[in-house]
């Protein structure tokens, strides 16, 4: 384990920024990357109500072409012509990932010293019923409730 | 003309806003790409970009030097 989970986090999460063609790390690379930490129990709790890597990937696609959608614009996401991703491009944080930061330190109980882990930051993604995060959820037809709560008690039971 | 599906819902249209931004940034990496490598030059890119060539160079240089695009000089 790393001294600091939150790093891994975020390297992970440029990855994905990266393969989105994402010129920032945006809460939704943050929530792939979660969910590719298969031994994490915050990635357990995702995959319990559906939210596989795969279903991410497409629940956000939804998001986009809904969100297109109330611009009149119907656009399969799927079919887009593709861009080749910079392998060496070094994505910086985004707003909405600082915003996550900040949520999952003020969830209780406060990390203190402690270590970041996976459910802390579940706990600051799922904080907010904005953005894309949240719509794409939505759109998969999660109950973000239930699963903010879940994950809730989990971090104040003791998961990291 | 289509109408806005919901023009009373801020929350959706903010949405549409950077789902259209995602759109275009889209677009242009992979337009841009396609013209690089039918041999466009960095001037006529942004020509029809309405930006300056330093501007396109600057944010599609590096990826299409990558990505193995024979780059013309001008």
């Amino acid at each position: 384990m790393s001294t600091d989970v939150r790093s891994i986090l975020v390297r992970a999460a440029r990855v994905e920024a990266r393969r989105d063609g994402s010129r920032t790390i945006e809460a939704e690379h943050v929530l792939l990357a979660l969910a590719r930490e298969h031994d994490s129990e915050a990635a357990q709790l995702l995959a319990e109500v559906g939210l596989t890597e795969d279903a991410i990937r497409s629940a956000l696609n939804r998001e986009w072409e809904q969100s297109l959608a109330v611009a009149g614009i119907e656009v399969r996401t799927g079919s887009l012509p593709e861009a080749t991703p910079e392998r060496g491009r070094d994505p910086q944080m985004g707003e909405s990932t600082k915003l996550l930061l900040h949520r999952a330190m003020e969830a209780a109980p406060k990390p203190g010293g402690g270590r970041i882990g996976p459910m802390r930051i579940l706990v600051g993604l799922l904080a907010t019923e904005r953005g894309r995060v949240a719509r794409a959820l939505d759109a998969a037809g999660v109950d973000r409730a239930a699963l903010r709560t879940r994950a809730t008690e989990a971090l104040a039971a003791g998961t990291r | 003309m289509t109408e806005l599906v919901d023009p009373e819902d801020p929350a959706a249209g903010l949405a549409a806003v950077v789902a259209l931004r995602r759109l275009a940034d889209r677009l242009e990496d992979s337009q841009v790409e396609r013209a690089m490598r039918s041999g466009w030059s960095w001037a006529e890119v942004a020509e029809v970009l309405g930006v300056t060539r330093q501007a396109v160079h600057k944010k599609h240089a590096r990826r299409l030097l990558a990505a193995g695009v024979a780059l013309r000089r001008r």
